[in-house]
């Protein structure tokens, strides 16, 4: 699901489960697109640092 | 307690009487889903059908998934099984991983996981995109279809065929057995066995087919050739086939067919779609939202209290999905289809450790479906929509349902 709303940042490995592409902080760019992706993580299990 | 008959009078307080297979809840569950939710007892209780709870909050259906260890997936079927299931020849053959709990259920789940990674279920796109296409090729010129049977249901059975590395010719009798268990066999036990049987009984052939005669690359061989990582026994592969079949074919079968059935009826979301394609994978979410297909069941493993309810060891509780989706305290205007919808955390595939395995899988056939309908099809609507004809139960969605383009 991550992988869909931000593809940019998540990925999956080859049992499917979400993994994250990127290193450090989420470009300015791409933050609105990493919040739709936390809110519609079906398992609550993105957490976004300040 | 479990035949139509013994189960047909009129309900008067669904709080306390719910009939999951009267008609009018079959058609349209969700006045009477929201009825339960804001009255004084959100978990409702029935005696009919050997009785069960109904969670309609999405807090509530939400934890009880969470706890897996007092809200077993012993048996998930949403009413109890014929005593004479137990007997028959296959009596220990489940459907892993969806029947299973921990601590087999892990490594029941990691077999199958890598077939349904989202880079793995991209190689049938292509695949689903002419089919889609032959099947339109084969009614488009009459201006009338029926949009469940010529069009939705001939979908996922043929993927999941394919994938299987079985006939996709025999789709037609696969969809007859996956209702037989899923849909008539729930009312009717004698019917429920025979079609079990005869998906067990095609699947052992197809078993001892690929020991006598080797393939490669199908999900069979495969399973079968796993054995050196995890404890592999032809029961195990008999399970899963049995639950790919009944998993992979009604539910999708259902979502795409709620789909069309709305579209139909909303000139505006398809404009909304045409012009902004960029929406798909939010449209997608919100019709799995609205329309969820799938209800599941629990068996509760010791007595429990659970938001005030005294649960019995041994009790049945419906996992509805369905009624989780559509809470007004998890989502604004939980009625309405929203294409763009922001928050959109919505449960149509389960939560917890059982959550739909094949949910990437399930997600590319309805795109792909609906994209292809909408590109041949753009304009469309109900012949008559009281004609319109629905399956309830454990999964939800239309069968007959007659456009006009
Ligand atoms: C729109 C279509 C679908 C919906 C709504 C759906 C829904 C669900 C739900 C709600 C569960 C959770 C069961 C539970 O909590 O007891 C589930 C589990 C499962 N589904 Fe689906 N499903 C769909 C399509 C598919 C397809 C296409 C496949 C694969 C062929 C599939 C395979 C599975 C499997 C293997 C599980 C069990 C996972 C486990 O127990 O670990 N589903 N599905």
């Amino acid at each position: 699901m991550c992988s869909i709303a931000a593809p940019e940042i998540f990925g999956s490995d080859e049992l499917g489960h979400a993994t994250v592409l990127i290193e450090g902080d989420v470009p300015v760019e791409l933050q609105a697109k990493a919040r739709r992706a936390q809110a519609n993580c079906p398992e609550d299990a993105i957490i976004i640092e300040e | 307690m479990t035949t139509l008959e013994e189960n047909s009078d009129p309900v008067n307080d669904p709080t306390t009487d719910y009939n999951i297979f009267d008609p009018e809840f079959v058609r349209d569950p969700y006045p009477t889903m929201t009825e339960i939710r804001e009255s004084g007892c959100p978990i409702a209780h029935s005696n009919r059908w050997g009785g069960s709870w109904f969670p309609t909050r999405y807090e509530d259906v939400v934890a009880i998934a969470q706890e897996h260890e007092i809200f077993t997936s012993r048996d998930i079927i949403v009413v109890p099984r014929a005593a004479a299931q137990a007997e028959g020849p296959y009596a220990g053959v489940a459907a892993p991983p969806i029947t299973s709990d921990p601590p087999d259920h892990h490594w029941h789940r990691r077999l199958i996981l890598p077939i349904f990674a989202p880079q793995s279920v991209a190689k049938y796109e292509q695949g689903t995109r002419d089919l889609c296409n032959k099947l339109i090729d084969g009614f488009i010129a009459k201006g009338e279809a029926d949009a469940g049977t010529d069009y939705a249901q001939q979908i996922p059975v043929r993927v999941i065929a394919t994938m299987l590395g079985v006939p996709t010719e025999m789709a037609d009798e696969f969809t007859g057995w996956v209702r037989g268990v899923l849909e008539v066999g729930l009312t009717d036990p004698k019917v429920r066995l025979e079609s079990r049987l005869k998906i067990l009984n095609f699947f052992r052939q197809q078993l001892d087919d690929r020991r006598a005669n080797p393939r490669e690359d199908d999900l069979i061989t495969d399973l079968l050739n796993s054995g050196d990582k995890y404890p592999v026994t032809d029961q195990y592969v008999l399970g899963v086939c049995n639950l790919m079949l009944v998993a992979g074919i009604d539910t999708t079968w259902s979502a795409i067919g709620s789909s069309l059935w709305h579209m139909a009826q909303h000139p505006e979301h398809r404009k909304q779609l045409r012009d902004n394609p960029e929406l798909w994978p939010t449209a997608i979410e919100e019709l799995l939202r609205a329309y969820s297909p799938v209800t599941m069941a629990r068996i509760v493993d010791r007595d429990t209290e659970f938001q005030g309810c005294p649960m019995k060891a041994g009790d049945r509780i419906l996992m509805s999905f369905p009624a989780a989706n559509r809470d007004p305290r998890q989502f604004d205007r939980p009625d309405d289809v929203i294409l763009d919808r922001e928050h959109n955390r919505h449960v149509a595939f389960g939560s917890g450790i059982h959550r739909c395995a094949g949910s990437n899988l399930a997600r590319l056939e309805l795109r792909v479906a609906l994209q292809v309908w909408m590109e041949r099809i753009p304009e469309f609507s109900l012949v008559d929509p009281a004609t319109v004809i629905w399956a309830g139960g454990q999964v939800h969605g239309p069968r007959v349902c007659r456009v006009r383009f």
